[in-house]
């Protein structure tokens, strides 16, 4: 069976639920590459997007450019800073009123487009279907990992 | 096996005789139950279709499950998902005439599998790239002096597009780097905010080997570029035979 691992932000090898990581990792390839027969009929995918991968991904936006301003700005060149993080970064006061709900934005957006990528959110027997399945809580965990870290780090 | 409106659901196409995994079922809720529809050399792996298949999360696990699943006792090729025949005779057509340049293909992922990689942005090496870019450097402190709206946008605009810069060359360092130990290389689909997409195929002995390596690779360049590695996965991407097989019709 697959396994899938991850080589997190420092580095370091977190190993995933295998079937959740990997469907999300690969799903372009699964609707996207494969063999196709032309004589056969391909179920319709309309309203499928191909999901952004990760919450943290550069988007090319004004709102990602005054984030990462906002985030240089803070910056302390002169002391070693060699081990503070982005989300230490937006952790401070000046971006608890801009930076961290725009991050919160994207990480929603994500989720969404996670969603509708996998068929969810259409009938209403799908949602339930979706509620009875353990791999929903891996999913919001995954997605909402990066803000509960930075909510750590703000309590520390 | 019946017939329904909805046609045969196609998982893909393995050597006659390949043993179906027990206890797998198919797309569908309740899960499809997994056949076989056999011509010749080759046989298709299927199910009914369910009525008003879509790309439901658990309908794509259920085809990639069944894949690797199949793939462990011998070669498969995948469909992409969502694949319906209209009836079996349609099938078996299609199997008998593509038979040559399909156990062709066969023969070309026999023993192996898809590892895909992926470099992102590393976000988080943003101190590192302030202190090594000059440029960013310079707008930074044009940005204190005189905050602006647009000073600041020039700023961050340079900075994503700095860490995007670095995540691709970075990430194609690596798929250079591994290159070596593949038999084969594909470009993978863009995907948004990916600055490499990549599948490698590699002898299914040497995948863990070759996940290790990807990861050290990282490791090196982690101040500029994010890498995801998935698999062993079925092989998606290398469904044609490849140059080092004999050609088609030869």
């Amino acid at each position: 069976m697959g396994t899938t691992t991850y080589t997190g932000l420092s580095g370091e090898v977190v190993p995933c639920p295998p079937r959740a990581g990997t469907l999300y990792d690969v799903m372009e390839l699964i609707l996207d590459r494969g063999m196709v027969i032309d004589v056969f009929i391909r179920v319709s995918l309309v309203g499928i997007e191909i999901l952004k991968i990760d919450a943290r991904i550069v988007v090319a936006s004004v709102d990602t450019y005054l984030r990462f301003a906002e985030a240089c700005n803070r910056l302390d060149l002169e002391r070693d800073s060699g081990s503070v993080t982005v989300p230490e970064l937006f952790s401070g006061q000046a971006a608890k009123s801009i930076g961290k709900s725009k991050v919160k934005d994207a990480a929603r957006s994500v989720g969404e487009s996670v969603r509708s990528a996998v068929g969810a959110g259409g009938d209403s027997d799908e949602e339930s279907e979706e509620e009875s399945q353990p791999q929903r809580r891996r999913r919001s965990a995954a997605r909402t990992g990066a803000a509960s870290r930075r909510r750590r780090k703000e309590e520390d | 096996m019946t017939v329904t409106d909805e046609g045969i659901y196609v998982y893909g196409i393995v050597r006659a005789g390949h043993p179906l995994p027990p206890a797998l079922g198919g797309v569908g809720d309740p899960p499809g139950t997994v056949g076989r529809v056999e011509e010749g050399r080759l046989a298709a792996v299927i199910s009914q279709a369910p009525p008003r298949l879509r790309a439901r999360r658990r309908d794509l696990l259920a085809h990639q499950e069944l894949l690797l699943a199949l793939a462990e006792d011998g070669p498969v090729l995948p469909m992409r998902f969502g694949m319906v025949a209209p009836d079996e005779s349609v099938i078996r057509r299609q199997l008998s005439e593509a038979e040559d340049r399909q156990l062709a293909a066969l023969e070309g992922v026999a023993g192996r599998v898809e590892i895909n990689v992926k470099a992102l942005p590393a976000d988080e090496a943003l101190p590192a790239l302030v202190k090594g870019d000059a440029t960013i450097r310079g707008l930074r402190e044009a940005a204190r002096r005189r905050p602006s709206y647009e000073a600041n946008v020039r700023l961050g605009e340079a900075v994503a597009t700095a860490l995007a810069r670095r995540a691709s060359e970075a990430g194609r360092d690596i798929v250079r780097e591994l290159s070596s130990s593949a038999h084969a290389v594909c470009a993978g689909p863009q995907v948004t905010g990916c600055q490499v997409n990549v599948s490698f195929l590699v002898d299914r002995g040497d995948g863990a080997g070759f996940v290790a390596e990807a990861e050290r690779l990282a490791r090196q360049r982690q101040d500029h570029v994010v890498l995801r590695v998935a698999g062993p996965l079925p092989c998606y991407s290398f469904l044609e035979p490849l140059p080092s097989a004999t050609p088609l019709g030869a």
